[in-house]
């Protein structure tokens, strides 16, 4: 104490006699050494400072009398320090709490310490260098409240993305907004993730409000990467990489298979199959003929940004290609993107803007990704063993059916490898199931592509200061299409092309918006106000143009040589085309958010959306919301510790809408097709008639949601956040289900609701020991979904279909979550005669008469005494319970650690693996623990080719499984080389990494991939696995 | 100088917006070209005939939820064929059928069911579109209002046939009562098909023959009062039913009044080539003309029944390969091996293939090495043009030939015990045209003379059902009595709605 009181006299000493200005040097830098621009350094208790330049320096004069420096730049921690007359080395630590970051909400940006809306950020710097192709895989684990799931692991595949869980049984896509401009979900691939800024997640519906009619679902903000005054910076990032699957399935060699079909045969009443079963060896693994261990993935990116403080330009060119795991001669995607964003300020109060982005890509796709028809997957899993890949028996070869027969004119359609040896045909599994190679030579060259143009500008005048008026038109333009070749082939009995044929089709459609909004921003005294109100005009297909042409009877049978210049009659030169309907939205918009000293807070926005899809009695929906938020540590009573810095919180309700439900479904439309022929001439006439009935009443689907949460700070190091919401959606477009009799489609009504309750919490701990800089970000998020009306009449709708089965797998059903496993349940395996003979009902009669030994006991749910349809129950659910990612960081000395893992737990996955239908099909290993005799097996009914108890053909829990995983999604190790060795080349930054990809999945789980998006959710039907890779990459900055 | 021009910045985006946010016909969008509003069509007699054409359209249906050709299906029923395919799953609503398991959740109900109310729903919308078209002439409405009922008729003949218990819908359903239809007597649909087949008749515009180049398939008065005969056949009003076939047949073997007369050829009657031949009166038409691939389905123009009972894997002359389906019963073989209509009936794949070694074929489920010839696909008739040849077979089905209704009007005769020595010449006449001599007409007779003249039609289902011989018939292929003369509702018709299944089911 007694020091102090001598250090401030000294102090106070100097200053007396001093009494002038002194200049203070230095440079701050974040923990790895580099500099941050733009960096705020104030003398504390006054208005003087400055900021940092590009590179961290700065240079301030400042009085003689001055002690200590406050230093601030956004997304650090503000730290104070002593002035000193040797330069200061100032090392800021990332910010604890992230309060002081900006967030971008709808229109604008907020201080994300009043924000008052559930909204979840993810930093690009979250997920740098990681090999991502698509922006769902960018948010993939990274933010509460969301679940992603891969619809397929082929290259360039979509995700199944869904905000706070399915909101509605039609579209529950999110709406993306990339630089204020819409981006419908099917183009949003135009996007390299390594352009991409940050995004914001709008989860409530008052964050999303301002998005009314298409925020339902919730909204994702992307906001690219745009240039910083300074020097300009020239940035290198790549990687190159190989992957392979992580999972091979188990199933039987020729040897095992040969055996358990002589066991059905003999069980079904035939004879034995295969006499010899070790002649059979092991017989061909399909599995291998598809996979590939070596596929190779790269990405690189240049960019180039800079500025001043007038003008700014960021600019990038990146390539991204990626091999399939699977079948990778007809798998893979190639992306060329290219980025443009600029900003100049003309004057001080006007400021125009522009945000380009271009996009080509080419993608070859297996087709039948998640199908139990065909594919190479399908394939793979059913084709028998037996069955060569490749006949190297020329006396084979020359038989039928490679031999030329009246299927397979001129032997033409028997496709064989370079060797000129056919290609294996079972003669045991049929139907769809083609030899994969023989499917991937049918198949080869096939490609798609797209060109796509999408991008903003903006002008915008500030006439009165806090006024500012803004008007921005963005569009995306996109073109795709496709090349196709199909060979004379004969793949097996039923997959035969006798004609040959080239597809070709070329597509275009343009969509706009154009927002204009006015904006007022005033304080008085601690009152802080913002107005804006604003319009907007949205057109989809504003240009739909779709045109394709087959030829057929080329004189030629390779993709290669395939061309539309070939001379072809008439009559094999086909066309078709059609164009789509425009689909507008017409909004006002308007909002009001109010702070008192950023403790109390309020935020009011009301929407009101006109959609072209409606009628006029319900062409226009408001969408109100409201959410207040208090900071109670701002509070004088709140004691100042270090427990809690931070609590904020928060509530709010709101009302969003949803018009993706196709056009025209107010009216009956007319549609073609209802042919029929007059004559001998056999000429055909087209008949119209209503395509469905009409409902001139259709209005919104609305969801209105309520959420409650709280922001905190605790011990400086951890922030947290929590949220709490209850989303319902009422009035849910429902294509009514009339029944056939009505002749004639149902009308779309607005009859179904849904709730979806949950809790979300985030959690974010920073710190740094010495040199060791620790960071942890991690989220769970808990999600209920239940389907509460399905219209007076109605109980359930009939979800997914699996192959031939009779009976549907899934349901919507009132009380239960959406799409719900429907089925049968098991109650283990008769074990003897004597046990059929006493499963008897009340009368005594047998429940199973037609039951032998070694099939399925059905539970008789209903107790009548019988089992039939009525006896199916709810017995599983395919969305996950629980969903969640955590990233562990670690970095010290140029060294840095990344380990991100993500999550989901309590669904179920239906295996739908093997064709019911193909009695002949493979199966895994775990046929082999099938029941033979009493006490066997309790769980796997024995081996039939009729299968009478339809042990297989029933949908049953028999093929439900745990779908929890938890997947180590990235490993990374990184060293940046130090900034001593690299400025003598002038370099900024050069940073080497290795990565590591899906590495780890732990589940229970016996398919491919646990995770299984698209459209069968959870209903694995030959999913085509997310690959498990590695990469080495390089950053570098100049 | 810099202010003003600022505010002119400012105050234009606000002009604009306003002016954005006022224009109200900023939403109204109309339709693209080729879509139209149901509101806003059926207002030419081009429109109107757009619908005749749609209401024509589930006449063809080959396929629906899954394969489900009418004739091929009956055929599956009935003791002529089995059901054949790759194996026990390969259709198995066609399975089910044949070996009578029909239930509730599986067999071909629900596409019979769904095509038929389709027509009905497409004849009753036609009936209710004509009035007040300004082009459509007095003639050509009645000529389509006769049509709308025969196409009316024809589908509720089918259902209550197929399904007994059925809903009875004569005009579109308002909204509220979608789901409050309940289910009609048989006495009632019965009474409506009488009824609209009896307007159609006495339709004066309705014609007796239509020119067979461009309109052959189209209803004809003859073809209303056949299909009006039969009916009173299954009503078993025999005199009434006997009534109207005599207009329609006319002298036995000649020629009557609507043109009607035996083919001197009987294999020539079943012919791609021979179309609307004089035999013909009421016929299901099929066009290769589609050019069709599978992305047709639900809406094939060819037949693709044609294609579903080739051999399977054939390498051969003459046929095609095809699917299998349909496999001959030798209850049928035997019973025709002898007749000289055999040939023309009866494909015997095993000795075309047995004859010359080389050739093959897959034996598939069921295989009896015999199949339907009559409509078997052949490489002359197989399309060239483009598509999937196998989806573009263009065979037709003569619904209802002459020969069947000489044979159903001796029928009625016999049981109405009236005018025998017709009924004689008209079973005489039948098996003159193939060369064999009288036998005794009697019901026994003429049954057997049905089942041979007839074979594969997709009639000797509905017969052994109407003549109580399905128990005898088929009985060993697991027919049970009370059930399984007709399909059970499908299961989908009774949810939310207050339908009643069939007995048994």
């Amino acid at each position: 104490m007694k020091k102090i009181i001598m250090l401030c006299f000294t102090f106070f000493a100097i200053a007396n006699v001093m009494a002038q200005n002194k200049t203070v040097t230095g440079r701050v830098t974040d923990e790895k050494g580099e500099g941050i621009p733009q960096t705020s350094v104030v003398v504390k208790g006054s208005k003087t400072g400055t900021t940092t330049d590009e590179t961290g320096y700065f240079k301030i004069t400042v009085p003689e009398s001055t002690r200590t420096l406050v230093i601030s730049s956004i997304g650090y921690a503000e730290k104070q320090v002593a002035v000193s007359d040797v330069p200061l080395q100032i090392i800021l630590a990332t910010s604890i709490s992230n309060i002081e970051e900006v967030v971008v909400v709808g229109y604008g940006t907020q201080k994300k310490s009043v924000v008052t809306g559930a909204i979840s950020s993810v930093k690009a710097s979250d997920i740098d260098n990681q090999p991502i192709a698509r922006i769902e895989q960018f948010l993939q684990g990274r933010a509460s409240g969301l679940t992603v799931a891969a619809s397929s692991g082929q290259p360039g595949a979509s995700s199944t993305l869904r905000i706070r869980g399915t909101t509605s049984i039609n579209n529950s896509d999110p709406l993306y907004v990339v630089d204020g401009v819409p981006v419908d979900i099917g183009g949003i691939d135009y996007l390299n993730p390594n352009d991409i800024e940050s995004i914001e997640v709008l989860k409530d519906a008052a964050s999303a409000a301002i998005y009314g009619a298409r925020a339902a679902s919730g909204v994702i903000l992307v906001t690219t990467k745009k240039g910083r005054s300074g020097k300009s910076i020239v940035s290198y990032n790549g990687y190159y990489g190989t992957q392979a699957p992580a999972h091979k399935l188990d199933l039987l060699n020729a040897t095992e298979y040969a055996a358990l079909q002589n066991e059905a045969s003999l069980a079904s009443g035939g004879g034995i199959l295969y006499a010899n079963l070790a002649a059979l060896g092991k017989g061909t693994d399909w599995q291998s003929l598809i996979f590939n261990n070596s596929a190779k993935i790269q990405d690189h990116e240049i960019s180039i940004s800079g500025g001043n403080d007038r003008s700014t330009f960021y600019t990038s060119f990146g390539l991204f290609d990626q091999e399939g795991i699977v079948a990778p001669q007809i798998s893979q995607y190639k992306r060329f993107t290219f980025r443009m964003n600029a900003d100049q300020k003309i004057n001080n109060w006007l400021r125009i803007g522009t945000n380009l982005g271009y996009s080509h890509i080419k993608a070859f796709g297996v087709g039948n990704t998640n199908s139990e028809y065909g594919g190479p997957l399908s394939s793979a899993i059913n084709l028998d063993p037996i069955t060569q890949a490749i006949i190297t028996d020329s006396a084979v070869a020359a038989a039928s059916p490679y031999a030329p027969s009246a299927n397979n004119s001129n032997g033409l359609g028997t496709l064989k490898d370079a060797a000129g040896n056919p290609y294996g045909i079972s003669t045991i599994v049929q139907q769809e199931m083609a030899n994969p190679l023989a499917y991937i030579k049918n198949q080869l060259g096939n490609y798609g592509w797209s060109d796509n143009f999408v991008g903003n500008g903006f002008v915008e005048v500030e006439p009165l200061k806090g006024l500012k008026i803004k008007t921005n038109i963005g569009a995306k333009y996109a073109f795709w299409g496709n090349e196709s070749f199909a060979p004379l082939a004969y793949l097996n009995a039923s997959t035969i092309t006798l004609n040959n044929s080239f597809y070709r089709a070329s597509n275009r459609s343009l969509n706009y918006t154009w927002e204009n909004t006015a904006s007022y921003t005033r304080s008085i005294g601690a009152h802080h106000f913002n107005a804006l109100v604003g319009t907007g005009a949205y057109v989809d297909n504003y240009i739909s143009r779709n045109s394709g042409i087959t030829y057929q009877n080329l004189p030629i049978n390779t993709f290669a040589a395939a061309s539309m210049n070939f001379s072809i009659v008439p009559a094999y030169r086909i066309g078709s085309g059609s164009e789509s309907n425009p689909h507008k939205v017409s909004s006002l918009i308007g909002r009001l958010t109010y702070d008192y000293a950023e403790k109390y807070l309020f935020t009011g926005i009301i929407r009101r959306d006109g959609s072209s899809r409606f009628g006029s009695n319900n062409k226009y929906g408001y969408f109100p919301s409201g959410s207040v938020g208090w900071v109670a540590s701002k509070e004088n009573f709140w004691p100042q510790n270090k427990a809690i810095s931070f609590f904020k919180i928060r509530g709010s309700y709101g009302v969003t809408g949803n018009d993706n439900i196709g056009d025209f479904r107010y009216v009956s439309t007319i549609g073609g097709g209802r042919n029929y022929t007059y004559g001998s001439s056999d000429l055909y006439t087209i008949g119209y008639s209503p395509n469905a009935l009409a409902n001139p009443d259709l209005k919104w689907e609305q969801t209105s949601q309520t959420n409650v949460g709280f922001d905190a700070t605790l011990f400086r190091n951890f922030s947290l956040t929590f949220d709490w919401y209850n989303k319902k959606t009422t009035g849910m477009l429902l294509g009514v289900n009339v029944p056939l009799y009505v002749g004639v489609g149902g009308p779309v009504g607005n009859v179904a609701d849904m709730t979806n309750k949950g809790y979300e919490l985030e959690l974010g701990y920073n710190k740094t020991i010495r040199n060791i800089k620790f960071a942890l970000q991690g989220n769970i998020s808990h999600l209920q979904n239940r389907v509460t009306y399905l219209g007076a009449d109605k109980q359930f709708l009939t979800g997914a279909t699996l192959q031939s089965s009779q009976y549907e797998l899934s349901r919507i059903a009132v009380g239960h979550a959406i799409g719900s496993f429907y089925g049968f349940e098991t109650l283990g395996i008769f074990q003897t005669q004597a046990e059929v003979n006493s499963y008897t009902n009340k009368s005594g009669t047998l429940i199973q008469p037609n039951a032998q030994p070694g099939d399925f006991r059905w539970a008789d749910l209903n107790g009548d005494g019988v089992i039939d349809a009525n006896d199916r129950t709810f017995i599983g659910d395919p969305t996950p319970d629980w969903s969640y990612g955590f990233t562990v960081s670690i970095a010290s000395r140029g060294f840095d650690l990344v380990v991100f893992g993500q999550g989901a737990a309590g669904n179920q996955i239906f295996n739908g693996l093997r064709r019911l239908d193909i009695p002949t099909a493979n199966w895994t290993t775990k046929a082999l623990n099938r029941w033979a005799g009493a006490g066997t097996s309790n769980d796997f009914p024995r081996m039939t080719t009729t299968d009478p108890n339809h042990n297989f053909s029933n949908p049953s829990s028999f093929y439900l499984e745990d779908g929890d995983y938890f997947r180590i999604k990235v490993l990374q190790i990184g060293y940046t080389l130090p900034s001593s060795l690299i400025s003598k080349v002038n370099f900024q930054k050069v940073r080497v990494y290795v990565s590591g990809n899906n590495l780890v999945t732990f589940t229970k789980y016996t398919g491919f991939d646990p995770e299984i998006g698209g459209g069968s959710y959870g209903i694995d039907r030959g999913f085509y696995p997310q690959a498990r890779s590695f990469t080495a990459g390089l950053n570098l900055t100049f | 100088m810099k202010k003003s021009y600022k505010n002119y910045i400012a105050l234009f985006i606000a002009a604009i917006t306003i002016l954005i946010a006022c224009k109200k016909t900023f939403l109204d969008v109309q339709p693209v070209g080729g879509t139209a509003l149901e509101v806003s069509y059926y207002k030419t007699a081009a429109e109107v005939f757009n619908g005749v054409v749609a209401a024509y359209d589930p006449l063809g249906s080959e396929t629906g939820s899954t394969y489900s050709d009418k004739v091929g299906l009956l055929n599956t029923a009935s003791d002529d064929c089995a059901a054949g395919g790759g194996s026990a799953t390969d259709q198995v609503s066609w399975v089910v059928w044949d070996n009578f398991t029909v239930s509730v959740g599986q067999g071909p109900q629900g596409d019979l069911w769904g095509r038929n109310y389709t027509g009905i729903y497409r004849a009753n919308l036609l009936l209710s579109k004509m009035d007040g078209v300004a082009d459509l002439t007095a003639a050509t409405k009645g000529r389509y209002t006769a049509e709308a009922k025969f196409l009316r008729a024809y589908y509720y003949f089918d259902l209550v046939r197929l399904f007994k218990n059925i809903p009875l819908i004569t005009a579109s359903i308002p909204t509220t009562d979608i789901y409050n239809i309940p289910q009609a007597k048989p006495e009632e649909v019965y009474a409506q098909i009488e009824k609209d087949l009896s307007d159609a008749i006495a339709e004066v515009n309705l014609p007796n023959t239509v020119p067979v180049a461009n309109e052959g398939g189209r209803v004809t008065k003859g073809a209303a009062k056949a299909l009006l005969g039969k009916v009173y056949l299954y009503e078993e009003k025999w005199a009434s039913a006997a009534q109207q076939f005599a207009d329609v047949n006319g002298t036995p073997g000649g020629t009557s009044t609507y043109g009607y007369k035996l083919l001197p050829n009987f294999g020539d009657i079943f012919k791609p080539t021979n179309k609307f031949n004089s035999e013909s009166i009421f016929e299901i038409v099929h066009t290769s003309q589609g050019r069709q691939d599978w992305g047709g389905w639900g809406a094939f123009e060819g037949n693709v029944m044609v294609q579903m009972i080739g051999p399977r894997n054939y390498t051969g002359p003459i046929y095609v390969t095809g699917w299998g389906f349909d496999p001959l019963t030798m209850s049928l073989v035997n019973a025709i091996k002898t007749d000289p209509r055999y040939p023309y009936t009866v494909a015997n794949i095993d000795s075309i293939v047995n004859a010359v070694p080389g050739r093959a074929y897959e034996k598939g489920y069921q295989n009896t090495g015999y199949f339907i010839e009559k409509y078997a696909p052949k490489s002359q008739y197989r399309s060239t043009l483009g598509g999937v040849a196998d989806l573009n077979y263009p065979y037709d089905y003569i619904e209802i030939r002459l020969a069947d209704t000489y044979l159903m009007e001796a029928e009625a005769l016999v049981h109405a015990g009236t005018n025998t020595s017709r009924a004689q010449a008209l079973l005489d006449a039948v098996r003159a045209r193939v060369g064999l001599g009288s036998v005794p007409v009697s019901l026994p007779t003429i049954y057997n003379e049905r089942r041979l003249e007839l074979a594969t039609e997709g009639h000797r289902f509905f017969d052994l059902v109407r003549t109580g011989q399905a128990v005898a018939a088929l009985g060993s292929t697991g027919f049970t009595a009370g059930k399984n003369e007709v399909l059970p509702i499908p299961l989908g018709e009774l949810s939310n709605t207050i339908l009643v299944q069939n007995p048994g089911y």
